[in-house]
Formats: structure tokens, sequence, C-alpha cells
């Protein structure tokens, strides 16, 4: 059974198919006994799920909580009323923004044509799910792999190489 | 037409939720005391459930409290306050995830799951992994499985298993194609599968 | 009898001989002498038992420390040593079913491709200048051990 085979008996467990091809699937789980068997077991796990979440308490009494984010929520409030409270301070910052942007757009550019500015940088690859890290002053780039590797390159069959 | 009653001081515990939320909009923080109460332990499991750290989730679910009062008058009903709430959390422990991806080595043991490949191949578990198991020790080894698996998988799961979400929204929620989704939540169950019935992946591959 | 003839003679195989040799210089200047190792990583768990594991070297066992990466141990497998010439590729086992694909596409890149069981799966360009390290890795399927591949360039050997 292929992977779109696959994830199409998943989606249709959970629905997520269209009428014609949920009743394609159907009928194939009726005649396949392997995907009947990848059914079932998507379907236990899925049962198993079910309420679990339900128990989890949260550590902190009702009180404790409540008091912690009552402060939280006072804290917070005085700087929003600040920042809401002066509206020719809101039209400076307004006129300012574009010009800080630019200013900051300016030094990117510069210390990136000046290269070797950067210290550490990483970068998510995703076209390939590789993802990356470059550390100048280490001098390493890692690159971890999403595809695992069909065996463990250090597999003892695999040793033997010398 | 559904009117909402004016809110007095004593009245909190016996209001609805829309009529908590209306009083909470006008500044009544007793009212929105027992919101919090009434929806402190569900939205608290969704954050423990995403982050598996107690310390992280609890963090994540005040901050997700603060964030409510601070909207709240943005919150016209389009959906039940608790899955508005929900949403919040969601959205602020996908962010921490993201961010201790960035940062943290334990992301990176967990990305060779991301597209994998090792699902597809294990052979089916036929017999129900959690039959004859009491609830306890059933709800100990999800616990335990949901730990090994990475946050892409573990969210994905928890959207779509508990919090019902359909692939189109998990998708846009988590910002990847439908495909991913799919591909993510098929692994999860695949070794969750695996994982309950108290087998090791290297035994089967 | 004129010495002028023997002496332009000499003079031509002098230049040929010149030439030729910093042909040859240029062309060994341009050549990647790198080296490949394959590690184990692990974090409190034991190696593959029966293998003859070498504890990495420091240099390198000192870069891996500065990555974001949690393992605490770190064995070498094997190690390979190899050249590629600019504009020409090279191919190396890691191990019996993994290969390391090497191009010099220019003097200061390289294309780098790791193949697992004759399939593709990392492809990359990717500057190693002296002294730097491209450490490619990814987990075991047990989960609790992680595989390596390190390149990087070495002295051309005297």
């Amino acid at each position: 059974m292929d992977n779109e085979a696959q994830l199409k008996l998943q989606a249709y467990l959970d629905g997520e198919l269209p009428e014609a091809e949920a009743r394609e699937v159907a009928n194939w789980l009726a005649r396949d006994r392997d995907a009947a068997a990848l059914h079932n077991e998507l379907k236990n796990t899925r049962q198993a799920l079910v309420g679990h979440e339900t128990g989890i308490q949260l550590p902190e009494s009702r009180e404790f909580f409540w008091s912690k984010l009552e402060r939280e929520i006072q804290r917070a409030e005085p700087r929003e009323a600040v920042a809401n409270a002066v509206p020719w301070a809101a039209r400076i910052r307004r006129f300012l923004m574009p010009v800080a942007g630019l200013a900051v757009l300016v030094v990117a550019s510069m210390l990136t044509f000046n290269n070797s500015s950067t210290h550490v940088s990483e970068m998510e690859t995703s076209d390939s799910g590789a993802f990356t890290y470059h550390d100048d002053a280490a001098g390493a780039t890692l690159v971890w792999l999403s595809h695992p590797l069909e065996s463990d390159p250090a597999d003892e069959d695999d040793l033997d190489i010398e | 037409m559904q009117t909402v009653e004016p809110m007095t001081g004593k009245d909190h515990s016996s209001a609805d939720d829309q009529s908590l939320v209306k009083a909470a909009q006008r500044g009544d923080m007793g009212a929105f005391e027992e919101l919090v109460v009434r929806h402190r332990d569900k939205i608290y499991a969704r954050a423990f459930s995403m982050m598996r750290n107690e310390e992280e989730a609890v963090d994540l679910y005040q901050e997700a409290w603060v964030k409510a009062w601070q909207r709240l008058k943005q919150f016209h009903g389009e959906s039940s306050f608790g899955t508005w709430l929900t949403r919040i959390v969601i959205n602020l422990c996908l962010d921490a995830l993201r961010k201790q991806k960035r940062q943290r080595a334990e992301s990176i043991e967990a990305m060779d799951q991301e597209s994998g490949g090792v699902e597809r191949h294990m052979p089916v578990i036929t017999t129900n992994p959690t039959a004859g198991l009491e609830r306890g020790e059933l709800r100990k080894r999800i616990d335990e499985a949901l730990n090994k698996l990475s946050h892409e998988h573990r969210t994905a799961l928890i959207l779509h298993e508990f919090e019902e979400m359909e692939y189109k929204e998990i998708a846009k929620t988590m910002g990847c194609s439908i495909g991913t989704v799919m591909s993510r939540l098929f692994y999860a169950r695949r070794k969750m599968a695996v994982l309950l019935g108290d087998l090791k992946q290297q035994d089967l591959i | 009898m004129t010495s002028r003839p023997f002496a332009a003679a000499a003079l031509v195989w002098l230049s040929v001989a010149l030439a030729l040799s910093e042909a040859s210089v240029r062309a060994g200047g341009a050549d990647f002498n790198l080296q490949a190792q394959l590690l184990w990583a692990g974090n409190g768990v034991n190696p593959p038992e029966g293998k003859n594991f070498k504890p990495v070297e420091p240099a390198v066992a000192k870069k891996l420390k500065d990555l974001p990466l949690k393992w605490t141990t770190y064995l070498e497998v094997s190690r390979t040593n190899f050249v590629v010439a600019l504009s020409s590729a090279r191919t190396v086992d890691v191990s019996a079913k993994c290969q390391l694909e090497v191009s010099a596409k220019s003097d200061s890149n390289l294309e780098v491709v790791l193949h697992s069981k004759s399939k593709e799966v990392f492809k990359r360009n990717q500057p190693l200048p002296e002294g730097e390290i491209l450490v490619l890795g990814g987990n075991n399927a047990s989960n609790d051990s992680a595989w390596l591949v390190i390149l990087r360039r070495i002295p051309r050997a005297k």
C-alpha cells in the first residue's frame, strides 16, 4: 500500500473525503484485509485518545492563580494606557517608524555587504526539510536532516568500509 | 432574541458565559474571574498537552488569560468564549514551540520524524493496544507516548483529536500545507499505536 | 660551434618546465583536500557493541560542543581522506549504505550530496573555508542516538 493510499485511508477515517471517494474507500476496505487492518489500527489509536485531557488540572489553586493573574493584568494595563494616552506621541511615532525602519534596512544591508559580521545565523530550509545552523565563531555549519537515513550509518552491517 | 441580563456582583456563578463576557468587557473583574474558574482546567490541559512541561504550560496559560482580558473587546461571540480562548493559548504555545525549535537541541533530535517514511513501513498493530488497560495506566502510556512525539506531530494530533479541527484549519493554525498535516497526523498516530502497545520502534524496522 | 642555439633551446625547455610546474602548482592549489568522518553520537546510552569506535579528535569535539546539539558522547566510526579537483566530483563511502558525493563547483564552493541506499537524501551548495566543518546529522531509528557526517578540509599530504 503506497503512502497516498494510506493517507487516503486516514482521511476516510477522519471524514475528510468527498462522498464519492469515501464510497470508493469503503469498498476497498471491504475487500482488502491489509487496508482494513490499518484502518482499524488508526481507529483504535483515535479511540484511545478520547477523553485523555479530562483529568489534567491546573497545578495551582484558584485563589493563587487568580491573584497572580490579576496582578499581571493590572501591571499590563498602565503600559497600554500610556501608549494610548498621548495622541501627539502616537503621531510622532507613526512618522518616525518608517524612518527608523529605513535606517534599520540601510544598516542591515551594510552589514550584509561587509559580510562576515554575522556571528550566528540560522536558517530553516523548508524545501528539503533540513534545518541549518551556522556559527561563524565556531567555524561550523550544522545541517540536521529531516529525512532519516533508511539505515543507521553506524549499523553493524554498515561499518566495514576499510 | 436572547437578552443579556445585567450583572451584579453576586450573579457570576449562575450566569452564562455570554453574560460574563459582556460584564467583563465593561470592566467587571469578578465576571472575568468566574470565566477563569470555569475554563481553567480545560485551557490548561491544552497548554500542557502541547508543551509537555508544567512550568511552561502554566506560564503560557497565564499569558493567554492576560491576552484574553486585553482583547476582550474584540471578541464578538463568533465562537464560544472557550473556543476563542483555546485558540489564543494554542497560538501562544505554537509560538513558544517555534522559538524553542530555533534555540533548543531537543527540537533537532525530533526533526527526523518530520517527513519520515518510517511510519509507512511499520507493521500494522492488529490488536487493540489499549484493551484491558485501566484508565490510569492508559493515561500514563498516552502521556509517555505524547512526550516522545516531536512538537509538530504532537500538535497535529492534539489539534485533530482534542480540538477536533479539520485538516484545513490545522494547516492554517500550524502554517503548513494540508498534505503536511495529513503526513504528520499519520506519523503521530502510527507512532502512538506502537508506543501504546509498548513496542519499541527498532524492533519493527 | 656556436652556443647560441644551445642557449636558446635551454631557454625554451626551461620556460616549458616552468610553465608546466606553475600549472601543476595552480591545479594542486585548486584541489580540495577533504576528510569525511562518520560519527556516532549518544546521550547516556551505550554505543553499538563490538565495533572499533574511537574517541573523536579534540578539534572536532570542540566544534561540536559549540553547536546546538544535545549529545554528550561522540565516537568516530570511520574517516576517509580524499581529493576533489576543481570542476570535478568524487564519491566516497561513508558507510556500506551511505555515500558522500562532493563536487568542487568553484574554488570556494562545494556541492555536497548525501546518498543513502542509492537515494539522494540531501544536496546543497556549501562554502567550506579552511578551518571550518560541515556537519550533516540525523537521528537513528531509536531516537536515543544519532549519526553525524563531518566534512572538512585538511592540509595537503606531503
